[in-house]
């Protein structure tokens, strides 16, 4: 009985690795094909892109004949998975434009597919397509969606979140900074670093006016990408803000000042303002970058500011500031703070 | 005829540029890695190259200084997805790069330093 | 007839064998069903966050590749070269020379065009052996290398060294002879832009086998399978551990080792528990057991993540004799490591770690080479005493083995279908053979390695790393 029972467990065992062997032979030459005909439709589009940007003497752009290329490569409704990979090429393809040619494409893209495939997107419950279709619709530039895009930046995943408030900012520029109080949840490192992009790369002339009304929000995301922000634009009035945030008692808070500062030259007074900062900051690893940075930027060396670190500074500090003292030929100071410690030692307790 | 080569990994970019350098009467070659170079076009004498810096086992600076050596031509642009201030800053200062566009970039300004 | 003893026993000891067996087999298959699920995940949000955008961005977090040498003389030059050569624009760049005999130094120092730079004032906040003396390249396109010339102190040692002298927030380390994939930091980094409430404390990727392959410029050229079988039963056996073994576990947050081979880190929480400890040879192991429990202590949530692609490669064992020498090394540091950390053992202090994880580790990766080397035993002792029927044997042998083949064949489908790696039928037939001939050829010298380890800490014979003699990757101009 119990052999005829491990032969029916052999036997079903055995059909269930067969069945994983066509498996595996099917999905061989479906992906083997599929990769060819995308090749080829990268190529055609490449093709057609190039000649309606640049069409040659004797060669004028036909959009007849390029729509009637793509439906013979398999790009109409009934294929959403093609429609779908012309859609990636044009993003990738107007991302890495600006200027007239940018506008060029724009015209191009309302003539030829994709159906309106993005705004269908929006209505599903799928976070990976909902997502995408944001993306789709910012980067395509359909403004007309702007309100269904805004009605997502607080959505519970994250992808969503992030491509609607990232649509916000392609779509309104610099007066997307009214919504920054009303998000829920944090932004990631990632949103802030796209926020800042394309707020540079579609609105290079920085409107202070939102910037300082969005200085009051608490939320430490929001001051991370508001210093993001002034260190791209080169905000140097804004400075201050920076400042404010060096000695914050959170640690990422912290870290993005003391990034976003070192892109900056100091006056006088912000450079003291920064050193009495300096002392109040409860990691050692950021202390040193500052000092490297104050020392970097500092017209001549401050003596009493780095013997004050030298004498009373942790281990770290102190091996910090003798070194910077050091480099400024300030060999007496720092050999005079070794003597010292070692007759400290000398002494019996 | 003038002659330009142009190395983009990107097939769509690089055919925008092929179709633009052949608009401005350029004798285009058009690759997509480094790898496609042969030994005949070590002898071209190409009056501009138009190159990523992002290839597989070589550095962007090395790269910089090794295709002065390998390759003749008269100027060399650089058309990149990497193009950080810092490694703009630190390319620019080979001084053997005419001129650096960093990806989003506007092709009228590439038309202006070809013409 | 045989005493009613004996049969209670040997029904009580099958029973035990059978749960052993049924327990392993359901959490295999539960983590194919995870590490499925994972893999379309992260293929999803891998589209929101591709290669271009990130290496086109500012304010990425910056990286230090630290990869410690000890008498690579031969392969070093290409080897910093290739690793020079990776795409990311905020990295540097440190090769440890952990005090070679051989003249790995003065090559670097040749090719780079070193020069000695002031060490005097670098804080060292993880102790280890001398440092002798730092270099830089006076050559403007090799600036981000940094070598550290310093005395020999083993991997574990020479890292935590690495780690003293970098100054970005994640840190990386390898071994100098991988081989890494072009975009490979650009990929580790994608889950530190994407933090959130959870801090990342280890990230890691999957190792391949490159034995046999084309490597040209320290670049992966052309993947192929290796010529022996027993390397090509470790592809597949890696494709296993790797894909659905550590997948699996990081769908749920459960994953408890980071190959030291390569693995990204935060430096502050590297040096908050003292790197690497250097009195255990699974020190990869012992550091995530540690971060993890770090972060239980100061109650900050947390987790270790992992990347479904093969970043790295590497060279496998072909000879028997240092198979052997390797698994009995990683059964010695796994004994270290699950003794040392013997207070998590169902502690539940230690949450999940406590009660699942770490029971998991102690039952499983280490409890299953003795369970099974118990069951050769019982097997041999109940023959002897003719209470086995042969049929019922090769039957139930058959079963378990179907079951093993399909597990590896539903892995590498998995492997194949999503990676761009061993695309053509040939290789994809060599892989199953491959799989379906390791239990008879490749699975008995595994549980000798690991027992041989195991004999060794119990009878506390020492040996350390041992020495792994390699052919060298297959290299063209």
């Amino acid at each position: 009985m119990f052999t005829t029972v491990l032969f029916y467990i052999i036997k079903f065992l055995f059909f269930i690795l067969m069945g994983t062997w066509i498996t595996i032979g099917v999905s061989l030459m479906y992906r083997s094909r599929r990769k060819r005909h995308l090749n080829k439709i990268e190529i055609v589009f490449a093709e057609i892109t190039s000649r309606y940007l640049y069409p040659l003497p004797g060669q004028p752009f036909d959009l007849v004949r390029a729509n009637r290329s793509f439906r013979d490569l398999g790009i109409h409704p009934g294929k959403p998975k093609n429609v779908q990979y012309l859609i990636d090429l044009m993003i990738r393809t107007q991302r890495s434009l600006l200027g007239k040619n940018y506008e060029k494409l724009e015209l191009l893209y309302k003539q030829i597919p994709p159906y309106r495939v993005s705004q269908k997107k929006l209505l599903s419950k799928k976070w990976h397509i909902k997502a995408r279709g944001l993306r789709e619709i910012y980067e395509m530039d359909q403004k007309q969606y702007i309100k269904q895009v805004i009605r997502e930046i607080n959505h519970e995943n994250i992808y969503v979140r992030r491509e609607a408030q990232i649509g916000m900012v392609v779509f309104l520029g610099w007066e997307s900074f009214r919504f920054i109080p009303y998000l829920k949840w944090d932004m990631t490192l990632w949103q802030q670093i796209k926020i800042v992009e394309k707020l540079h790369d579609l609105y290079p002339i920085a409107n202070l006016k939102y910037l300082r009304k969005a200085y009051n929000i608490e939320k430490p995301y929001a001051r991370e990408l508001i210093m993001r922000i002034i260190r791209k634009f080169e905000l140097v009035e804004e400075i201050d803000y920076i400042i404010r945030y060096i000695d914050s008692p959170n640690f990422d808070t912290r870290e993005t000042a003391i990034y976003c500062i070192s892109s900056f030259q100091l006056s006088e007074k912000q450079l003291i303002r920064l050193k009495y900062k300096f002392m109040n900051i409860v990691n050692s690893e950021q202390q040193v970058q500052l000092l490297k940075y104050i020392d970097r930027i500092s017209p001549k060396v401050d003596i009493p500011f780095y013997k004050l670190l030298l004498y009373s500074g942790n281990d770290i500090i102190k091996l910090c500031s003798a070194e910077i003292l050091w480099g400024h030929k300030c060999i007496d100071e720092v050999e005079e703070f070794y003597y010292h410690q070692y007759s400290v030692q000398q002494q019996p307790a | 005829m003038k002659k330009a080569l142009i190395i983009q990994q990107d097939v769509i970019i690089l055919k925008i540029i092929e179709k633009l350098m052949q608009l401005n009467s350029y004798d285009c070659k058009a690759i997509r890695s480094i790898s496609d170079l042969n030994i005949e076009d070590q002898t071209r004498n190409f009056d501009i190259i138009i190159s990523e810096i992002l290839f597989d086992g070589i550095a962007p600076l090395d790269f910089v200084y090794q295709i002065q050596e390998i390759i003749l031509h008269k100027s060399l642009i650089i058309v990149t997805n990497m193009g950080q201030e810092r490694i703009r800053h630190e390319i620019m200062n080979t001084n053997k790069v005419s001129g650096f566009f960093a990806v989003p970039f506007d092709l009228d300004r590439i038309q202006k330093l070809i013409a | 007839m045989e005493p009613e003893w004996e049969r209670i026993i040997f029904w009580a000891v099958n029973l035990l064998f059978l749960i052993y067996g049924v327990s392993l087999i359901s959490i295999y298959f539960g983590g194919i069903i995870l590490s499925d699920r994972a893999v379309k995940r992260n293929k999803r949000r891998a589209h929101f966050l591709q290669v271009k955008d990130i290496v086109s961005a500012t304010d990425i977090p910056s990286v230090t590749l630290i990869a410690p040498a000890y008498n690579e003389g031969l392969t070093i030059v290409e080897n910093v070269r290739s690793l020079l050569a990776i795409q990311y624009p905020f990295y540097e760049l440190i090769i440890v020379n952990d005090g070679s005999k051989d003249n790995s130094m003065e090559l670097l120092i040749e090719k780079f065009d070193l020069e000695p730079r002031d060490a005097t004032f670098i804080t060292q906040p993880l102790p280890t052996a001398t440092v002798n003396k730092i270099y830089r390249s006076r050559k403007q396109q090799y600036k981000q290398l940094t070598v550290i010339d310093k005395n020999n102190g083993g991997k574990a040692d020479a890292l935590n060294a690495g780690i003293n002298f970098a100054h970005t927030e994640l840190v990386l380390c390898t071994d100098a002879d991988c081989i890494i994939e072009q975009d490979a930091l650009i990929k580790m980094v994608r889950p530190y832009l994407e933090e959130g409430r959870e801090e990342i404390i280890a990230c890691g990727a999957a190792i391949g086998i490159a034995n046999d392959s084309v490597i040209s410029n320290g670049v992966l050229k052309e993947l192929r399978l290796p010529k022996d079988l027993i390397p090509t039963i470790q592809v597949v056996e890696y494709i296993r551990n790797f894909l659905i073994g550590r997948m699996g576990w990081g769908e749920i947050n459960g994953l408890m080792l980071v190959s030291g081979a390569f693995g990204m880190y935060p430096r502050t929480r590297m040096i908050e528990v003292g790197g690497f400890n250097h009195g255990t040879v699974g020190e990869d192991l012992e550091l995530c057991f540690r971060l993890r429990m770090h972060m239980e202590k100061i109650k900050k949530p947390y987790k270790i993540v992992y990347i479904p692609e093969t970043l790295c490669w590497t060279e496998a064992p072909t000879d028997v004799k240092i198979l052997i020498k390797q698994r009995e090394r990683w059964a010695r540091g796994l004994w270290e490591t699950l003794v040392l950390h013997r207070n998590l053992f169902l502690n539940p202090k230690y949450r999940n770690m406590g009660i699942f994880f770490f029971p998991y580790w102690c039952l499983f990766e280490f409890g299953a080479p003795v369970v099974e080397f118990l069951g050769l035993i019982s097997f041999c002792i109940f023959w002897y005493m003719g209470l086995i029927s042969i049929n019922t044997a090769i039957l139930l042998f058959l079963v378990i083995y179907l079951i093993g083949c399909i597990f590896s064949t539903i892995s590498i489908f998995m492997y194949i279908k999503n990676f761009r790696h061993y695309t053509t039928p040939a290789q994809i037939t060599e892989l199953l053979l491959a799989a379906y001939l390791e239990p008879f050829v490749y699975h008995p010298i595994l549980l000798f390695g690991q027992m041989k380890g195991y004999y060794k800490k119990i009878f506390k014979l020492n040996t350390g790393w041992g020495a792994m003699t390699r052919k060298g990757f297959n290299t063209s101009a």
